[in-house]
C-alpha cells in the first residue's frame, strides 16, 4: 500500500522542528515511530503535505526524576517505560500499560510514549481502507457529516483506545507542549478535547515534548487493566486505570479512568470522589464504584470497537473493579493478585 | 514528489539509493534492493511478516519510512547466515524441529526470534510465546516454533 | 523383495525448509520480471447493481497506463465449478453482486500510476435492492441475485436414508436444537498475488497461490478462449490455502487479460483486505438438528436442516453444502438420517470450502450428544464410543469404510487427557470436552480424480520426480520426496522435484480434496516401483540373479543378504542407457470412488476410498467475571492410516487446533456493516497468537489403510473440526450450560453464565 506524497523534513533539534511546524502549520505532521500515523496515511485518513521526522531529537528520550516529579521525554520508547525501575516502582500502571501495547516490535524503537499519548481516536467504521469508505458520504471524523457507528449522531463517536493515555490520565500527568511561541504545560484532562473529530487541544504548531507525573507517596498505588480477546496486538475493548492513596486505613485520594469510552480517556471525578474516605477493606464500596463507572462509561460508548456494546459496558465495571482492587493492594504493600484473566500490570 | 538520496546499510552492505521519501523500508527492501525475503502480510503492522532488525531491535518495516532508518544497521533474513554461508543456529533449529510449514511468516519469525534470544538468553516457554506475540503464524499453531527457539536457547 | 522401511515414519526435516529459512524461496508476490507492470483492480462501491456503463477512457489516456480492462474485454464466458453452477464471469458485464466485486482493472508502470488510473475510471451503476442475510434473501421480493434461482436458493442437497420417522418413534429420548455460526475465514499468511506473462507465441505463463494448478488451468483456458496446452501454470511457493485457493479467481483472469492486452508481464498483489474479501471465506451457517437416541445413547435417527450463506456466486456450492453432513455421517453410525442443506445467495463476498467446515453443524452434532448423554446419565466420551464409526461399515450414503481406528483415537485421547479423573471432578469454572469427526480422503472429481507421476534418471544416478501434486505449505513436496527416496534407496537430498507445473506435470486432483498423499503419493510410489523394477531387470541380467531376489538400498542393488556384491544405482542407470533401454518410471493412481456419485443429483455411492478419523479433547478454564477462556491443554488423536512423517503430522495437528479450536471456537468471525466486512484484517479478525495457544498432546493412530501409500490417508483436517467441537464441549462443561451460537466469544459466555444464574 503506497503512502501518499509528502515532503520529508529532518530537523536536527527541537528548535528546528518547532520552526518547521510553525512554518507549515496545519499541513505538517510529526513522525516519531509512525506506528499510528503511517497506517492512517496508508488508509488516506491523514495526508499531511509535510512530515517532520523526530528521529534526530534524541534529546527527548529520557526518564528522570526532577525533585517531586518524574519527567519522561516524548520520544521515549515504550520498552524503556516497560523496563524502567523508576517507572515500575512508582507507576506500575504505566509500566503495565507499556507492556500491553502492541507487541515487542512496536515497543522497541518505534512505539513512543508521546506517540501513544497522541494515538488518534478509533472506530471500526473509520479505520478502514479508502475503498471500504467509498461509495457513501464520509463520516464526521473523515471531514463529513454523518456517523455510521451511531445512527443520527451529529458528532463523532470514535473512542480513545490508547493504553498510555488511559494510564497517564489516571496518574494525573502534566503534558508539556512546545512551539515557537514558547512552552506551556497542561494538566492531561485539558489535553483531550473529548471531540472525536479533533481529540487533542494542541495547536497545529505545537509538539508534545514532555510528560510529567508527580512522584507518588509511600502509601499510593496504581493499576492499569485492559480487556482484549488476545494476549497482545489488540487495542483495548475497554480499559481502566485506578490511582489511589491510603491514609490510616482509609482511601485518601482516588482517581479512576475508563479507556475506550469516548474520545478522551474518561476521568470519573464524581465516582473517584465517592471512594475517598472509604475503608480500604470495604468491598461494597469497590462494587459500587465499579457500578458507577459502568453507568458513566456507558453513556459514552457506542457499538464501534468490536465485541458487543453490552459486553463492553459490563466489562467497564469489571476493569474498574480490578484496577481499584489492585491499586489498593499496592497501596497496602500487598502483592496478592485478584482476578484471574484480565491482562494486568503484573511485574514481569 | 521530489526524490531524496539515501544511504542504507542492509546486512552489512551499503546501498546508495534515490527514492521518493514516502517509501517504507519494506518497499525499499523488496523493490529497490530486490531482497524479497521480508514479506508484506498485512501492511498495517499487525502480522509481523515484515519484521527486520534495526540496530538489533525488531521493527515493523511496513510502518517504517526508509528515510527514518538511514544511519542504522538493518538486518533482514537474508543477512542471518554468517560470512561462511552457514545458517544461524535459529535457522537450523527451525528446519530441524519442523517449525516451517508454508514459510511465509518464517522470515519475520526468525528476526523476532533472533532479537528475542539476544536479549533473553535463558527464557521460559512463556517468555518465548510473549516474545513472539507480534508475529502471526497461521500454519503451525506456534508449537514447533517455540520448541525450536527453546532449543537454541538451551544450546547457547 | 520386501525390506524394512527406513524413511517411512521418520521425522525427516522437510526438504523445502532451507529455502524458506534463508528467505530465498519465492512466493507469487516476490516475482520480478523485466518490464513488469503493476496491476490493480477497480471494485464496485455498491453491493447489488446493474452495470450501465464503465468508462475507462480517461484511465487509458493516463501516462504510464499500459492496459485497462473491463467486462467488455472479456469473451463473456461464465465459469462455474460444475456445469450446472456456471454463474460467474469474473469480470462482469451486466451486474454487480457484492460490495467490492471486480469491475475493471489497470496495468501501469508503477503503483502510484495504477492508483491514479483507478480513480479515473467512472462507473455508471443502477443500484438494486441488496440482501445480506439468507432468510432475508429467501424472502426477498426484489430482483433475484441470479436469474433462474427463485428465492435466491443456490443449492439444495437432499439426503434421506432409512426411516427417520420410525427412528424417532423408537427413540428413548429426542431433542432438537438450532446452532448458528458467523463466517470464518482463512487468513493465509500470504496475501493473494497473481503474475502473468505471454510469450510471442501466445503461450501464457502464470504464477499464483493455488490448490491444484491443473484445476485452475482449464477454466482459465476456457475464459481466455485459448487451448489448454498454451496455458501454463507454474510451480510457486504458496503461503497457505486452507481450502480457499482452489478455484480460479478474478485476480487470475484479470491478470492474464492485462498481460495479453499490454503485451508485458503483469503482477497483481492483493492487500490483506482483498485477500479476505475478494477470494473466498467460510460460510455462515444456521443448523437445526433433531436427534433421537436409545437408552444406551445410540443414535436412532437424525434430521438436519442447514441454511448456508453462500454470498454472491455458487463457487463450490454443491460440495460446501454437502461436506458438513458427510463428515458427520462418516464419523458416526446411524441407520436413519435425513439432511436438507440449502445454500442461499446473498449480496456478500463469495463463500467456499474451509478447513473447519461448518462450525455450527459439527459442534451442534457433538454438543447434542453431550446434552442427550447428560439426560441419560452417560458421559460424553461414552456417547462418542457407542456411536463411533467402525472399519467395515457403510456410511448412510453408501461409502464402505475400509480402515477406521476411531475407537482407538477416542480411548487414547481420553486416557492421555485424564478424562476419567477429570470429567465431573474439575474445580468450578474448569471444563473438559470432546469432539469427534472424520474427513474424506478425496472425492469424485471425474476426469481429474487421479494423479500420475513420472520418474527420470540422470546419468549420475540422480532422480527427478515429475508430479502434478501441489504444496500449499503442508509438506506435500516433502512427502513425495520421502516416498521416492524410500522406494529407490536414496537420501531425500538425492531426489529432485518438478511439481505443479501444468506444462510439464501430468494431471493431479490438487490438494483441496485432501487426497495429495493418497493419490499423489501413491502415484509417485508406483512410479518409483516401476523404475525400480526396470532397474532390477537390467541388474538381474548383469548379476545373473533373479530380479525378485534383488533389493535397492543406499543407492546399491544387490541380492538380499549379499550386500558386498552390488551394482551401484548409477551403474545400472548407465547400463540402461548404453543398452538402449533408458530407465524411467510411470505410476498413476485414481481412488476407487463411484464416479456416478453427484453432490446434488445422486448423493450416494463410494465418496472416497478412505476416511480419516479424529478425536480431540480440550480442557479449559473460564473466568466467570469476564467470560474469557484460558485453554489449558488440548489432546488430539487422529487415525491417519500411516504416519509417513510424524514431525510434519504433528505440525498439522497443532495448526489445526489453532485454527479450528482456539481461533475457530473462541475468537474468529466476520462481522458486517450490511455488505461491508468490518474486520477484513488480522487486527480485528482475531487469529490466535503464540501466547494464546495451550499445551498440545499429539497422538498419531495408524489403522494402515489397505489402499493408501504405506497405509496413509488424510491427516489433520479432522483435528481442525474435532478441536472446535472439543472446545465447545469443554466450555459447556465449564459453565454448566450449552451455547449454541459460535464462536463462543467472551460476551456470549458471560451472557450464558448470567442467564443460567438467573434461571437458578
Amino acid at each position: 500500500m503506497r503512502l501518499p506524497s509528502f515532503e520529508y523534513l529532518e530537523p536536527r533539534n527541537v528548535e528546528e522542528a518547532l520552526e518547521m511546524l510553525a512554518g507549515h502549520a496545519g499541513r505538517a505532521a510529526v513522525v516519531a515511530g509512525g506506528t499510528d500515523l503511517i497506517v492512517r496515511m496508508k488508509q488516506r485518513l491523514a495526508q499531511p503535505a509535510f512530515l517532520v521526522s523526530l528521529k534526530q531529537l534524541g534529546g527527548l528520550n529520557y526518564i528522570r526524576r526532577e525533585n517531586s516529579l518524574i519527567a519522561i521525554g516524548a520520544t521515549t520508547p515504550l520498552v524503556s517505560l516497560r523496563d524502567s525501575d523508576l517507572i515500575k516502582t512508582h507507576f506500575p500502571s504505566l509500566a503495565g500499560a507499556a507492556r500491553l501495547i502492541g507487541a515487542p516490535s512496536i515497543q522497541h524503537l518505534r512505539g513512543t510514549i508521546g506517540g501513544n499519548l497522541c494515538l488518534q481516536t478509533r472506530c471500526l467504521y473509520y479505520n478502514q481502507s479508502p475503498f471500504w469508505r467509498s461509495g457513501r458520504p464520509p463520516c464526521h471524523k473523515d471531514q463529513g457529516k454523518i456517523c455510521y457507528a451511531e445512527e443520527n449522531s451529529d458528532r463523532c463517536r470514535s473512542a480513545n483506545q490508547s493504553d498510555g493515555a488511559c494510564a497517564l490520565m489516571g496518574l494525573g500527568a502534566g503534558i508539556v507542549l512546545s512551539s515557537t511561541r514558547g512552552t506551556r504545560s497542561l494538566p492531561i484532562e485539558d489535553f483531550f478535547t473529548g471531540k472525536g473529530e479533533s481529540p487533542f487541544a494542541a495547536g497545529p504548531d505545537e509538539l508534545v515534548t514532555e510528560i510529567r507525573i508527580p512522584v507518588p507517596g509511600n502509601s499510593e498505588g496504581s493499576s492499569f487493566q485492559k480487556l482484549t480477546y488476545r494476549s497482545a496486538v489488540d487495542f483495548a475493548l475497554v480499559s481502566a486505570t485506578a490511582w489511589l492513596a491510603v491514609e490510616k486505613g482509609r482511601i485518601s485520594r482516588a482517581r479512576l479512568v475508563i479507556g475506550g469510552a469516548g474520545a478522551s480517556p474518561l476521568l470519573l471525578k464524581e465516582t473517584s470522589d465517592k471512594l475517598v474516605g472509604k475503608d480500604v477493606h470495604d468491598k461494597h464500596a469497590v462494587e459500587e464504584t465499579a457500578r458507577q463507572a459502568r453507568n458513566h462509561a456507558s453513556a459514552f460508548m457506542v457499538d464501534n470497537l468490536g465485541s458487543t456494546l453490552e459486553y463492553r459496558k459490563k466489562m467497564s465495571a469489571v476493569m474498574a473493579k480490578r484496577a481499584v482492587q489492585k491499586a489498593l493492594d499496592r497501596c497496602l504493600g500487598n502483592s496478592s493478585v485478584k482476578g484471574r484473566k484480565s491482562q494486568e500490570d503484573q511485574k514481569s | 514528489m521530489k526524490k531524496i538520496p539515501l544511504v542504507l546499510s542492509v546486512n552489512g552492505e551499503e546501498y546508495d539509493i534515490y527514492i521518493p521519501p514516502n517509501r517504507t523500508l519494506l518497499e525499499v527492501l523488496r523493490e529497490e534492493l530486490e531482497l524479497t525475503g521480508t514479506k508484506e502480510g498485512c501492511g498495517e503492522g499487525v502480522c509481523g511478516s515484515c519484521t527486520v532488525l534495526c540496530d538489533g531491535f525488531p521493527i515493523r518495516s511496513c510502518l517504517t519510512l526508509a528515510a527514518e532508518v538511514q544511519g542504522t544497521e538493518i538486518t533482514t533474513v537474508e543477512g542471518l547466515k554468517n560470512e561462511d554461508g552457514q545458517l544461524d543456529l535459529v535457522q537450523q533449529s527451525f528446519i530441524d524441529r519442523g517449525a516451517v510449514q508454508c514459510g511465509f511468516c518464517t522470515p519475520g519469525m526468525l528476526m523476532s526470534a533472533k532479537a528475542f534470544l539476544n536479549r533473553n538468553p535463558s527464557p521460559s516457554e512463556d517468555d518465548v510465546r510473549k516474545g513472539l506475540s507480534g508475529n502471526i503464524c497461521r500454519c503451525t499453531g506456534y508449537t514447533k516454533i517455540v520448541e525450536a527457539i527453546m532449543e537454541v536457547a538451551k544450546k547457547k | 523383495m520386501k525390506k524394512a522401511h527406513t524413511l517411512i515414519g521418520e521425522r525427516v526435516p522437510r526438504v523445502d525448509s532451507l529455502a524458506k529459512v534463508t528467505g530465498e524461496v519465492r512466493f507469487s508476490g516476490d516475482l520480478i520480471f523485466p518490464r513488469m507492470l503493476v496491476g490493480m483492480v477497480k471494485r464496485s462501491p455498491l453491493a447489488h447493481a446493474r452495470i450501465l456503463h464503465v468508462d475507462t477512457s480517461r484511465a487509458e489516456k493516463l501516462k504510464g497506463v499500459k492496459a485497462v480492462v473491463a467486462g467488455k474485454d472479456t469473451a463473456g464466458v461464465k465459469w462455474g465449478v460444475f456445469g450446472y453452477t456456471q454463474d460467474m464471469e469474473l469480470l462482469p458485464r451486466d451486474k454487480i453482486r457484492y460490495f467490492g466485486e471486480e469491475i475493471a482493472a489497470v496495468a501501469a508502470v508503477d503503483e502510484d500510476t495504477a492508483m491514479e488510473a483507478l480513480n479515473l475510471i467512472t462507473l455508471d451503476l443502477e443500484e438494486l435492492p441488496a440482501v445480506y442475510d439468507p432468510f432475508e434473501s429467501m424472502a426477498s421480493e426484489g430482483p433475484p441475485i441470479h436469474e433462474g434461482y427463485p428465492n435466491n436458493i443456490n443449492i439444495h442437497v437432499h439426503i434421506d436414508v432409512g426411516d427417520i420417522e420410525k427412528g424417532f418413534r423408537d427413540s428413548h429420548l429426542v431433542r432438537e436444537d438450532t446452532f448458528t455460526a458467523d463466517e470464518d475465514s482463512y487468513f493465509q499468511g500470504e496475501p493473494y498475488a497473481a503474475v502473468a506473462r505471454f510469450d510471442d507465441a501466445g503461450n501464457l505463463e502464470m504464477w499464483m497461490p493455488n490448490a491444484g494448478p491443473h484445476m485452475k488451468a482449464k477454466p482459465l483456458a476456457n475464459l481466455l478462449q485459448m487451448p489448454l496446452h498454451k496455458v501454463r501454470l507454474r510451480k510457486i511457493a504458496i503461503g497457505g490455502a486452507f481450502g480457499g485457493r482452489s478455484e480460479i479467481s478474478p485476480a487470475d483472469y484479470i491478470c492474464a487479460l492485462l498481460a495479453r492486452k499490454s503485451g508485458r508481464p503483469v503482477k497483481i498483489v492483493y492487500t490483506r483486505e482483498e485477500n479476505s474479501v475478494n477470494i473466498r471465506m467460510g460460510h455462515a451457517l444456521v443448523t437445526t438438528i433433531k436427534t433421537g437416541v436409545d437408552s444406551k445413547g445410540r443414535v436412532l435417527a437424525r434430521d438436519i436442516t442447514c441454511y448456508m450463506d453462500g454470498g454472491a456466486y455458487s463457487s463450490t456450492g454443491p460440495i460446501a453444502t454437502s461436506v458438513p453432513f458427510l463428515c458427520m455421517e462418516q464419523a458416526y453410525r446411524m441407520d436413519n438420517v435425513r439432511y436438507n442443506g440449502y445454500r442461499i445467495f446473498t449480496n456478500k463476498p463469495v463463500r467456499g470450502m474451509i478447513r473447519m467446515h461448518g462450525r455450527s453443524f459439527a459442534c451442534g452434532v457433538d454438543l447434542q450428544l453431550d446434552m442427550l448423554g447428560k439426560e441419560l446419565g452417560i458421559d460424553p466420551v461414552t456417547m462418542r464410543l457407542v456411536n463411533a464409526r467402525r472399519a467395515g461399515d457403510f456410511t448412510p450414503t453408501g461409502s464402505h469404510v475400509a480402515s477406521c481406528a476411531l475407537t482407538e483415537c477416542i480411548e487414547k485421547a481420553a486416557e492421555k487427557a485424564g478424562w476419567k479423573e477429570k470429567y465431573g471432578n474439575l474445580p468450578a469454572w474448569r471444563g473438559i470436552g470432546i469432539g469427534v469427526n472424520s474427513v474424506q480422503t478425496g472425492f469424485p472429481l471425474g476426469i481429474r480424480g487421479g494423479s500420475q507421476a513420472f520418474i527420470k534418471f540422470n546419468e549420475d544416478g540422480g532422480v527427478t520426480l515429475i508430479s502434478g501434486v501441489v504444496d500449499n505449505g503442508q509438506g506435500n513436496d516433502n512427502m513425495l520426496v520421502q516416498v521416492v527416496a524410500e522406494e529407490l534407496g536414496l537420501e531425500v537430498s538425492d531426489v529432485t522435484l518438478i511439481t505443479a507445473d501444468t506444462e510439464v506435470t501430468p494431471n493431479d486432483p490438487g490438494s483441496y480434496s485432501m487426497v495429495s498423499t493418497f493419490a499423489g503419493g501413491n502415484a509417485a510410489r508406483l512410479a518409483a516401483v516401476d523404475a525400480r523394477n526396470k532397474l532390477f531387470e537390467i541388474a538381474a541380467k548383469a548379476m545373473e540373479a533373479n530380479p525378485d531376489d534383488l533389493v535397492l538400498e543406499n543407492k546399491k542393488i544387490f541380492v538380499a543378504g549379499s550386500s558386498d556384491k552390488f551394482l551401484s544405482l548409477q551403474k545400472v542407470v548407465r547400463m540402461g542407457l548404453i543398452q538402449g533401454h533408458p530407465v524411467s518410471g510411470e505410476g498413476h493412481y485414481a481412488p476407487k470412488v463411484d464416479q456416478r456419485r453427484e453432490w446434488v443429483k445422486n448423493p450416494k455411492g463410494q465418496l472416497s476410498e478412505a476416511f480419516s478419523f479424529g478425536a480431540t479433547i480440550a480442557e479449559v478454564e473460564v473466568d466467570p467475571e469476564t467470560g474469557m477462556v484460558k485453554t489449558l491443554e488440548v489432546t488430539a488423536a487422529q487415525d491417519v492410516g500411516r504416519a509417513i512423517n510424524p514431525m510434519v503430522l504433528e505440525g498439522q495437528f497443532e495448526g489445526s487446533i489453532a485454527m479450528g479450536g482456539q481461533g475457530g471456537m473462541l475468537t474468529e468471525y466476520h462481522f458486517w456493516d450490511k455488505g461491508r466486512c468490518l474486520n477484513p484484517t488480522q487486527l480485528e479478525y482475531k487469529v490466535p497468537l503464540a501466547a494464546d495457544m495451550p499445551k498440545i498432546n499429539n497422538i498419531i493412530v495408524e489403522s494402515l489403510d489397505p489402499a493408501g501409500p504405506y497405509g496413509a490417508k488424510e491427516a489433520a483436517m479432522s483435528i481442525a473440526m474435532s478441536a472446535a467441537q472439543a472446545y465447545a464441549s469443554a466450555i459447556a462443561d465449564a459453565i454448566g450450560t450449552t451455547i449454541k451460537d459460535f464462536p463462543m466469544t467472551p460476551d456470549k459466555i458471560l451472557a450464558a453464565i448470567e442467564s443460567k444464574k438467573e434461571k437458578g
